[in-house]
């Protein structure tokens, strides 16, 4: 895994809340077409790495490089114009759009962009619901229709924030299917999970968050191996 | 003759087609407000003043280029718009993160700058329009006469306004709008380019207000104040529907502009005020108003108007520096025209009495001369009706402001933010009417002539160091009085609200008490100041209860250094310098206000008080 060949390229990424500092250096790099999971308590910093990527996080430093283009000299809504698509943190729905609006919402940035009906084929929910308001769907279909929107924008680079919170098992898998059709498909992915367990089905490579760093990373084949410091740093 | 309630069938439709002339303007004004404020958090005050260069344009396209009616339709609102975006790209843009007062007041400065030069230039009378040839005459129906101009006026409004709602809420323009009023940061971050979409919103709002000045240019007549006296009444027409809904926006407006034109049929004297009477009565039932969605101030994040000021200064220099003021006055008539500083004393102490509310509790009050000006007319009526003592005809000035106080407190502080300025400016504005044709305020003459008396029936204030004394006198006791509530445990808790409200009230506070109190205080000072300045001049007048006074209040606050002790009396000294130094100048001086107000939210929100604390604060922890 050659830093120079990676897709994505964060180093030493330093940022703040305010006066907080939460990110003390992040450093990771991911491939293309990779898979990769972060992993961490809660507070650890999983989810400022990717507010910090997407630009939401404002007062960063280090680097984020996607592709070799420098990410954080660019204004917040041209990042996910290189290609990106972010599923955040209890999914983002807009309650003032329709479900219809809120697929049609982020703006496309490639040609080879999921076409819609390949989109319904795969959610056929949301086509059912197209006409009523977002947040009027269930939690899973929620989730599913937070994916299914940044699909369609030709993106390449994933960032899926927390995509099994809150779901019931049955969802949860549903969820892990279209992943993992999504990874067959060339995709690159960022999963943040509290869930190893599913993280672990999907990932190539496991990075563990703490304090804001990188605290350690490992390849999914050597996750038997690795159980026992995984749960001192999960465990509570 | 067909008479409806006594009243002639043809007078009632009559007055029934102008309420729908006036609604199609409160509509047209306030859904610019409503989509304005959704985006940006701002309620644009300069609303007005776009609405009056819409008419102007009109005007200039005509007389000066011949260019016609039906041009100026489409040109006009487009002119207003580029108008529109340089104001947002240059001011509005950085205000943005800032509590949104600020936008209130920068749009304030705004709106007295381009008034205030319209007015230099064509003065205050209108210019006419002509009704373009095609719209001109009427139809002679069977029970009134209906100008042809007038139905115009009725549909293109409507279109205009449901055109926009269907944009807003059915295309895909639409769609992102709304995304990025509901949530700015995460529309972003699906590349929604929102800097744009925050500009084209500005600018398309004010259009709407442009295209209503051209419209109602042949109906008045084209005139640089015509944007300020309509603006306030939208501004209570925003409460009464609340802010939440497009739809809800138009609707009220309709609706207002009927009730206010039926009034005029059968009860004429309060047609000026019915409008203001609805809010209230909308404010105690349903607070949110209308068609409103309760969420104002509860998603600020951002800091707090005045609490980005130093802590404040020790014991010590407290009292070397309220030793220091008082000697100063002592000494300053020997160097100072006493009058004027006995104007700067009533003002200096009204600027610290609004300050209680706005530094310590974090409430902008918007109608502080209505406390000022009442408790003027009280004490002059006192003063000149029933020769009652000096002392008691300024008591009788601060009972006056105290009870307003509380009758406005209890309305106000059902909102907070930016709607509790919109509600205490919307209040003042029925005082200030009610000055206007209330029998014993002398109208437009005021009251004139107003005795000075003899304090204690032995010391004549007529003479000028008794006079000085007095005033003196009043102006420490009030400072004493606001020094001591800021420092109690009262104070302690006004300044919790402040910082943060929910944790005020989760310590068990009643927040509301506090805040009422608080508003009771300042507004019973207020009418000390008001009282003793009526007495100072001799004159109580409509001048004391515009809205443009409640805004010279704000502006000494500001530029003095809001949440000081000491800023408003520095701010009240300089701007009440400015106005006399400029007087004599033909130049109109709500430019210069306007253009200071500006400059105060942009660069200088500390204040001058501030701003020095901030350099001693520096300087301090340096030498440490």
């Amino acid at each position: 895994m050659a830093a120079a060949a990676a897709f994505l390229d964060i180093g030493d990424l330093h940022g703040w809340y305010g006066e907080s500092h939460v990110l003390h250096g992040v450093t990771m790099a991911v491939g293309k077409g990779e898979t990769i999971a972060i992993l961490g308590r809660n507070g650890a910093g999983k989810t400022s790495t990717l507010r910090a990527v997407m630009g939401i996080l404002r007062k960063r430093r280090g680097v984020v490089r996607l592709d070799g283009a420098d990410l954080l000299a660019l204004p917040p809504y041209r990042i996910p114009r290189m290609g990106i698509g972010y599923v955040p943190e209890e999914r983002g729905i807009f309650s003032s759009l329709t479900v219809e609006e809120n697929l049609l919402l982020p703006k496309q940035v490639a040609e080879q962009g999921l076409p819609l009906d390949e989109i319904h084929a795969l959610f056929p929910n949301l086509h059912e619901r197209r006409n009523s308001s977002g947040t009027k769907l269930s939690g899973g279909e929620q989730q599913m229709l937070a994916i299914a929107r940044i699909l369609r924008t030709g993106a390449r680079l994933l960032l899926l924030d927390e995509p099994t919170e809150g779901l019931a098992p049955v969802i949860v898998q549903r969820i892990g299917a279209v992943i993992g059709t999504l990874k067959a498909r060339g995709y690159t992915i960022v999963l943040v999970e509290q869930n190893f367990r599913f993280a672990a089905r999907l990932a190539d490579r496991l990075y563990v968050m703490e304090n804001g760093q990188i605290a350690d990373v490992f390849a999914t084949s050597e996750l038997d191996a690795r159980m026992s410091s995984l749960h001192t740093y999960l465990g509570v | 003759m067909v008479t409806i309630f006594g009243v002639p069938a043809a007078a009632l439709y009559g007055q029934l087609l102008v309420g729908l002339i006036n609604g199609s303007f409160y509509a047209l004004l306030s859904l610019g407000l409503a989509v304005i404020f959704g985006m940006l958090n701002v309620i644009n005050v300069a609303h007005g003043a776009m609405y009056m260069l819409g008419a102007f344009a009109a005007w200039f396209l005509l007389h000066m280029f011949g260019i016609s009616y039906w041009w100026a339709l489409g040109l006009a609102p487009i002119a207003v718009a580029l108008v529109g975006v340089v104001i947002e790209r240059t001011t509005l843009r950085r205000v943005a993160h800032l509590d949104h007062l600020y936008g209130f007041l920068l749009t304030l400065g705004l709106a007295m700058v381009i008034e205030g030069l319209f007015r230099y230039w064509y003065g205050s009378s209108g210019q006419p329009y002509a009704i373009p040839s095609a719209l001109a005459g009427g139809i002679k129906l069977p029970f009134m006469f209906l100008p042809i101009y007038r139905v115009w006026v009725v549909v293109v409004s409507l279109v205009v306004c449901l055109a926009t709602w269907l944009v807003i809420e059915r295309t895909h323009i639409g769609a992102h709008l709304r995304a990025a009023t509901e949530n700015a940061v995460l529309s972003q971050a699906f590349g929604l380019n929102v800097p744009l979409l925050v500009t084209l919103t500005y600018a398309g709002g004010v259009a709407l207000a442009g295209l209503a000045g051209v419209l109602a240019a042949p109906i008045y007549q084209v005139s640089p104040l015509m944007g300020s006296n309509l603006i306030i009444v939208v501004f209570a027409v925003v409460v009464v529907g609340g802010m939440g809904s497009i739809l809800g926006s138009i609707v009220t407006g309709y609706l207002l502009g009927i009730v206010e034109g039926m009034t005029r049929v059968y009860y004429p004297e309060a047609s000026s005020i019915v409008i203001f009477v609805i809010m209230v009565v909308v404010l105690m039932l349903r607070p949110a108003g209308l068609f409103g969605r309760e969420k104002d101030s509860a998603a600020n994040a951002s800091p707090p108007i005045g609490a980005t000021q130093a802590t404040g200064m020790d014991d010590k220099w407290a009292a070397i520096g309220a030793l220091g003021v008082v000697a100063a006055l002592i000494a300053a008539p020997a160097l100072v025209y006493p009058v004027f500083l006995m104007k700067l004393m009533c003002f200096a102490l009204f600027a610290a009495a609004f300050n209680l509310l706005i530094g310590f509790v974090g409430l902008l009050s918007f109608g502080h001369a209505a406390f000022f000006g009442s408790g003027a007319y009280i004490a002059a009526y006192a003063a000149k009706v029933w020769h009652l003592d000096p002392l008691l005809c300024v008591l009788a000035g601060t009972a006056t402001g105290a009870v307003l106080g509380l009758l406005f407190g209890a309305l106000a502080i059902r909102r907070s933010g930016i709607y509790f300025a919109m509600i205490t400016l919307a209040l003042a504005q029925m005082v200030y009417f009610i000055a206007l044709q209330a029998p014993f305020t002398g109208g437009e003459d005021g009251i004139q002539d107003v005795p000075r008396g003899m304090l204690f029936g032995v010391l004549d204030l007529q003479h000028p160091v008794a006079m000085y004394g007095f005033v003196m006198a009043v102006f420490v006791v009030g400072m004493a009085v606001l020094w001591r509530v800021v420092r109690s445990p009262f104070g302690q808790v006004l300044k919790a609200i402040r910082e943060n409200e929910a944790r005020a009230i989760s310590l068990g506070y009643d927040v509301q008490r506090f805040k009422l109190k608080a508003f009771v205080i300042s507004a019973a000072l207020a009418g000390a100041a008001g009282g003793t300045k009526a007495l100072v001049f001799q004159l109580a007048s409509l001048t004391d209860v515009t809205w443009q006074m409640s805004g010279d209040v704000v502006l000494m606050t500001l530029m003095g250094g809001i949440g000081t002790m000491l800023g408003p009396v520095v701010g009240a000294a300089v701007v009440v310098s400015l106005e006399n130094a400029l007087a004599g100048l033909e130049f109109p001086i709500t430019v210069l206000i306007g253009a200071i107000f500006i400059a105060c939210v942009l660069l200088f929100r500390r204040g001058i008080v501030g701003e020095v604390q901030q350099w001693f604060a520096r300087l301090s922890r340096v030498s440490n």
